[in-house]
């Protein structure tokens, strides 16, 4: 095995970042990302600025614009329009979003702490304890994280932060894990890490230096995947009317429904759409990051004549 | 092979005692019994229920008994006093049907789609399918019910009338042995097709290849008028909530396999081996059916049999909202009564047959792919 770092490998921040730039499915993944990030926290921005002449109509939840017919259609004062009881459906949707992100973050950081510690100690140390983390992975990949999310979300006690925690705590000791811990192999076996030890270090010290650097890309492929269902599962629970949530996109996608229902056909499209297309567009931003990261890492995918 | 498979079913069990392990302390934690037991109860009543159910056990010991009835097929009983094994047999066969009918479906036109798709080199087809697969794979459930039932109800309602059906509104389909084998049926009709068309392919025999599905169709069919329950067995099939449940799972399903099968055919064809086969003059169709397009099937095929318990989480808003009575709706409305041995019994149904899949899955690969050796065999 030569020295010199092989063509596919990712050596070092700089590199990541060319990498990353060259794909267009983790650009576009990312401003999305971007652009609801920003409006989930413009809304008060956007009351002391363009709206501060009447802040009171666009309050999420007791808003009513007395100058409208409602349900009405996308207009300059109603980018989104209004629902049927006279809310501002950017509003709304901006109130929202906040949980989805909530979810979206813990569950990542949950999937990924917990994916990369299992992963990595068990390919590093191997033996015994190798074999249990991987039953207990095979055991965990049998159990849908979705469904312990809605079970957990049944008693209200957990908020957003904490359900995704806890999806992520399921996803990163079953799927995670078995991801990090196959690369994890591979990259233990390699000479710097006998170097490494050679010198003296702590087994510590080579897996967060060595080992976790090595595996964090495809670490972050299979918990952005996850944090894909963590979305679209918190999208349920709002829905459903499992947890008491008074903003959510899928509260947004369930009074957009029921209106209808009640009301006939006369709902406009911009307040039926907003919930379920803001749901999945954020969900399939993550998938793109995860898909566009996982084509980078990929060995196979690179200096190919295709 | 027999030494693989009986060790590979032996471990499941372990890691099925593992799983139930997990989901008992999970469930009862998060969703404690006095939980729901305390709701417009008095004290007096609401100890005497603990005694009733044993709750005045440690959980450790009721974890031990949970498992010792577990290992004799007793999932124990719900608050109403109905047996859960029971209660979860009653709705199963809902929701296999739609799964094999759905998933035999999307996997077709994944594979259809993703192999014309990345074969084609086309950069405007190949990133039309990535979106659309990526937008499907995503789609918000009730949304997409909504959709299909806005657009479709007219249709299928048509459709029915075509067949001299009456018009059915979205109501449970009645389970019952018929449904079985109608079920059966045509998932063995489909994969029959299936199969027949790989190997008419790799024979290099296209008009068969293409014609393998429609004639195991037709043979459903047809077997369906000669035993003359055809009036009947059309109406289960064109079921309307369980034609539209299909479709939206066929449409979540299908997006994905269809971005994984594009994203491996394109892979397959950097390959040296397709150069090979390009400089040596084998017509392109051959190569892409005869040497691309397996390499490429078995990842798609693995990636759709693990993803079957995500996706009942799918299923839960899908049934629900089509009035159907499957798994997922009875783990809904488990949840929404805080039934714990019913949420149990259900997660440890959907492990089963999600160890069962996979299971079929390694043996399968053994089976087909040259690649992997069983430890012990000579190669």
């Amino acid at each position: 095995m030569s020295s010199a770092p092989l063509e596919y490998e990712i050596r070092g921040w700089p590199d990541t970042r060319r990498r990353l730039l060259r794909s267009k499915m983790v650009i576009v993944g990312l401003v999305i990302i971007g652009l609801f990030g920003t409006l989930a926290f413009a809304h008060p921005v956007l009351q002391a600025t363009v709206w501060s002449s009447r802040p009171s109509v666009y309050q999420p939840e007791t808003g009513f614009d007395p100058t409208v017919i409602h349900p009405s259609g996308p207009t300059v004062a109603h980018p989104l329009g209004t629902d049927s009881l006279g809310r501002d459906v950017l509003s709304l949707m901006s109130y929202g979003l906040r949980p989805t992100f909530f979810v979206a973050i813990a569950s990542a950081l949950g999937a990924g702490v917990t994916g990369l510690l299992v992963g990595t100690t068990s390919a590093f140390y191997k033996g015994r304890y190798d074999r249990v983390m991987t039953h207990l992975a095979d055991a965990f990949t049998l159990l849908p994280p979705p469904l312990i999310f809605l079970i957990a979300s049944k008693r209200g006690l957990l908020g957003p932060f904490q359900l995704g925690l806890l999806y992520g705590l399921f996803f990163g000791l079953g799927p995670a894990a078995i991801v990090v811990r196959s690369r994890a192999l591979a990259v233990v076996e390699k000479p710097f890490i006998d170097a490494a030890r050679a010198a003296g270090g702590s087994a510590g010290w080579i897996i967060t230096r060595h080992v976790v650097p090595a595996v964090v890309p495809h670490a972050a492929v299979v918990v952005l995947f996850g944090v894909v269902g963590a979305l679209v599962t918190q999208g349920f629970v709002e829905f459903l009317g499992i947890g008491e949530y008074r903003y959510g996109l899928g509260v947004l996608v369930y009074n957009s429904l029921t209106y209808r229902m009640v009301l006939g056909t006369g709902v406009p499209w911009s307040a039926l759409m907003t919930g379920a297309l803001s749901i999945s567009l954020l969900a399939s931003a993550f998938y793109m990051i995860s898909a566009g990261l996982r084509d980078i890492s990929d060995p196979r995918r690179e200096g190919r004549r295709a | 092979m027999t030494r693989f498979v009986v060790r590979r079913v032996l471990w499941s069990l372990v890691t099925l005692v593992l799983m139930a392990t997990i989901a008992f302390f999970a469930v009862n934690l998060l969703l404690p019994y006095d939980y729901a037991l305390v709701a417009g109860q008095r004290p007096r009543a609401i100890e005497e229920i603990r005694q009733q159910l044993g709750l005045d056990r440690p959980l450790f010991v009721r974890w031990l008994d949970y498992l010792w009835h577990l290992v004799r097929g007793d999932l124990g009983a719900s608050f109403g006093g109905e047996r859960v094994s029971g209660l979860v047999w009653g709705v199963l066969p809902t929701t296999v049907t739609i799964f094999a009918v759905g998933g035999v479906v999307a996997y077709l036109l994944g594979e259809w789609l993703g192999r014309l798709v990345a074969w084609s080199r086309n950069r405007f087809f190949t990133a039309a399918s990535s979106t659309v697969s990526v937008l499907l794979f995503t789609a918000f459930p009730p949304w997409l019910v909504f959709l299909l039932v806005y657009f479709g109800t007219g249709r299928l309602l048509q459709v029915r009338s075509l067949f001299g059906l009456d018009p059915k509104p979205y109501e449970p389909l009645p389970a019952g042995p018929e449904l079985a084998w109608l079920a059966g049926g045509l998932a063995v009709a489909l994969v029959a097709g299936i199969l027949l068309r790989n190997r008419a392919r790799r024979h290099g025999r296209r008009v068969l290849g293409a014609a393998a599905l429609p004639l195991c169709m037709a043979a459903f069919l047809a077997a369906l008028l000669v035993s003359g329950a055809w009036s009947e067995a059309t109406d289960r099939l064109l079921w309307p909530s369980a034609v539209v449940a299909t479709a939206a799972l066929v449409l979540i399903a299908f997006g994905e396999n269809l971005l994984v099968m594009r994203v491996g055919v394109a892979a397959e064809m950097t390959e040296d081996y397709t150069f090979t086969a390009r400089a040596k003059g084998v017509p392109g169709h051959l190569i892409r059916d005869r040497h691309v397009a397996p390499n490429a099937v078995l990842p798609a095929f693995s990636r759709l049999i693990t993803s079957v318990p995500y996706l009942i989480a799918g299923l839960i808003i899908i049934e629900r909202e089509v009035k159907l009575r499957g798994v997922a709706s009875l783990f809904f409305e488990a949840i929404e009564a805080a039934e714990v041995p019913v949420i149990l019994g259900v997660l440890v149904v959907v492990g089963l047959i999600g160890a069962v899949l996979r299971i079929g899955l390694d043996v399968v690969q053994a089976l087909v792919d040259p690649r992997i050796r069983i430890r012990g065999e000579p190669a």
